[in-house]
């Protein structure tokens, strides 16, 4: 339910303002410490003081912990929360999708960054009743990942960095958007996954990312966010470009599948191309560095018409 | 110890004596379930000293370790107990019933029905409570529908009865697969610990407890007419038992522990189909001793399977399914070994 309301295009362009108004409101002389904010289930969530012990509770959060600033404060990660690389060293309270709720407990943190989709509902909702503070994130778009990295940054005390780190952001994708804003569409198939074989829809952010580079999803349309497609359908479709990431950050074996298929126009103009899962993959700043490294690519594609 | 020979001499010795002997495994479950529910309480993946365990029994102890213990542990540990022991009665009775000891409180498909409800609701963004309520309508639905198909015209068997209930069970199985392979991707790990069993679901461990409790009350009565029935209906009938109202409530009463247990901590299985056996292996087929050594023996096994779920590879969490059968496979091959 809560990821229904977050799909919806014109609600999350509202959350930053809905955000600031609510902080204005907050921001009385009465309550001058008091920092509230509206998270990304539209819940109103409010600290007393800046949150000093972080545990956001997916490696995407832990990412947006860091953008903001609070990297610091941060106490505590689950598996795979390895950006930046100091938050490697952090202690893991277990995997995103079964958290260990007793260690959880005994790190005592002041907020909970919670990944609204990832994390299971029913350890959130007892998280909730056991008095935390939970911050729920759901970055589907690069407005809603600055956003975020704000808003977090209000509530730790940190809004300087974090405002600062939301501009660079903001400034980087806008400056790529004037780049190739002319540019000639490119037809373009994005694998997230080989077996099954998964593609992604136009309500993901990596929708965006390839919207940005003036790619043209061929599986836009489809009905589910992470759709499961069969070979078919991308023969059928013919992009002229084929991104992939791969298991791993230099695997590139679902790529050399493809070529296989000689009358695909993606095969033929030898357009294959591998962007690293870490940069694409994951609502963080890091799609800046993602959306160049497919731009450039797109870029090749159009030279070699 | 064979538990037919060790029985069989009781008759003759002073009744006194015999009934002490008789019961003594049940203390000694008993004082094991006690002895789990202690290590469950005292074992986790933040290791607390176990005078401060004692500290927050008796009401003391720091606010993070009675947060730790009374709202996390203990109540975890409770459910297990009773999930474990609802799950073993149950495949005592689906073992008497259909007379099959491959029988488990599975086979008949509640526990089909529980996940189509369960994931259903899952699907839908549910959170635990309606995830529990809606396992139960499944667990309750299947039942009906099995009954009332094994019911039908003509006349019933029990091996009428286990074929309405495996095919009907398959039916569940491709609508699980069926919502697993079109359901969105971030939503496949829930679903998938809760087929393979998950205590992180248990809410509170109480209707599980109750309902373990009542059924101990329930079948120390039934027990002579059970021991008849499992020599099969034409012994029992010609013995003075009413076989069909009695196998129709074993029926009823074995999908309701099921459906209770399934709705509290998803599909765990194992638990049902060896630990009557093992305590059979062990206690010899008299249902009087069996059925609630079955409540304390799954109570056991499971309670300690899930203390080792959580700490085993911590921070990680396992589900409990893989380390009860981990821990019982070996334990039922040996004690089927020894038997011979």
């Amino acid at each position: 339910m809560r990821a229904a309301q977050h799909r919806h295009p014109t609600l999350s362009r509202l959350l930053p303002a809905l955000a600031a108004v609510v902080m204005g409101l907050c921001a009385g002389p009465l309550l001058a410490k008091e920092v509230c904010v509206t998270d990304d289930a539209d819940r109103e969530v409010c600290l007393a003081q800046p949150a000093q012990r972080v545990l956001p509770l997916s490696p995407g959060a832990t990412e947006l912990a860091f953008s903001a600033g609070a990297g610091d404060q941060v106490i505590a990660g689950v598996s795979y929360s390895d950006y930046p690389p100091e938050a490697r060293e952090l202690p893991s309270v277990g995997s995103h999708t079964r958290l260990d709720m007793e260690k959880l407990m005994s790190m005592e943190p002041d907020l909970l960054i919670v990944w609204a989709t990832g994390n299971p509902r029913e350890q959130t909702d007892r998280l909730e009743e056991l008095g935390l503070t939970l911050y729920f994130t759901e970055a589907t778009n690069f407005e809603q990942i600055a956003s975020n990295i704000e808003r977090l940054s209000l509530l730790t005390g940190t809004h300087e960095a974090g405002h600062k780190e939301a501009k660079r952001f903001r400034d980087g994708i806008e400056s790529i958007r004037q780049q190739y804003q002319d540019a000639d569409p490119v037809p373009l198939f994005y694998q997230v996954w080989d077996e099954p074989l998964m593609t992604i829809n136009q309500h993901h952010f990596i929708h965006e990312v390839v919207n940005l580079c003036r790619g043209d999803n061929v599986f836009a349309d489809l009905s589910r966010r992470v759709p499961r497609i069969g070979k078919e359908s991308v023969l059928e479709a013919n992009p002229e470009a084929i991104v992939a990431g791969g298991m791993g950050e230099e695997n590139r074996q679902w790529l050399e599948d493809w070529k296989g298929f000689s009358n695909l126009t993606a095969v033929q103009q030898g357009n294959l191309f591998f962007v690293p899962p870490s940069i694409i993959q994951r609502p963080t700043t890091r799609l800046l560095a993602g959306a160049e490294n497919l731009c450039e690519h797109l870029e090749t594609a159009r030279e070699r018409r | 110890m064979s538990g037919a020979e060790s029985l069989a001499p009781g008759a003759t010795l002073n009744p006194g004596v015999s009934v002490l002997r008789k019961f003594l495994p049940l203390l000694i479950l008993a004082a094991l379930s006690l002895l789990s529910m202690l290590l469950a309480v005292a074992i986790g993946s933040v290791p607390i000293p176990i005078m401060d365990v004692l500290a927050v029994v008796q009401g003391e102890g720091t606010p993070l370790h009675q947060t730790l213990i009374i709202e996390l542990r203990a109540p975890r540990a409770l459910a297990a107990f009773a999930v474990g022991g609802l799950l073993a009665v149950a495949g005592a009775l689906m073992q008497i019933l259909l007379r099959n000891p491959l029988a488990d409180p599975y086979v008949l498909g509640v526990s089909g029905g529980a996940a189509v409800g369960a994931l259903g609701a899952m699907l839908w963004g549910m959170g635990a409570a309606v995830i529990s309520g809606s396992a139960f309508a499944g667990a309750l639905l299947s039942t009906f529908l099995v009954f009332g198909l094994a019911h039908g015209s003509g006349s019933w068997t029990a091996s009428r009865l286990l074929l309405t209930g495996v095919v009907v069970a398959s039916g569940w199985g491709a609508v699980i697969t069926l919502m697993l392979a079109t359901g969105p991707a971030e939503k496949l790990p829930g679903m998938l610990y809760w087929l393979m069993g998950d205590l992180t679901y248990a809410r509170s461990p109480w209707p599980a407890v109750i309902a373990l409790v009542l059924i101990c009350l329930l079948v120390v009565p039934l027990g002579r007419s059970l021991n008849v029935l499992a020599r099969g209906p034409l012994q029992a009938a010609a013995l003075g038992v009413s076989v069909k109202p009695l196998e129709w409530s074993i029926y009823v009463v074995a999908s309701l522990l099921t459906a209770m247990a399934v709705t509290t901590a998803g599909s765990i299985g194992f638990v049902g189909l060896v630990v009557p056996h093992m305590l059979r292996l062990l206690l010899g087929n008299d249902q009087r001793l069996i059925l609630p050594a079955c409540a304390l023996g799954g109570g056991i096994l499971l309670t300690l399977a899930d203390t080792l779920a959580r700490i085993m590879i911590a921070p990680e969490q396992l589900p409990v399914g893989v380390i009860t059968a981990l821990l019982g496979v070996p334990t039922f091959l040996y004690l089927l070994y020894r038997s011979r």
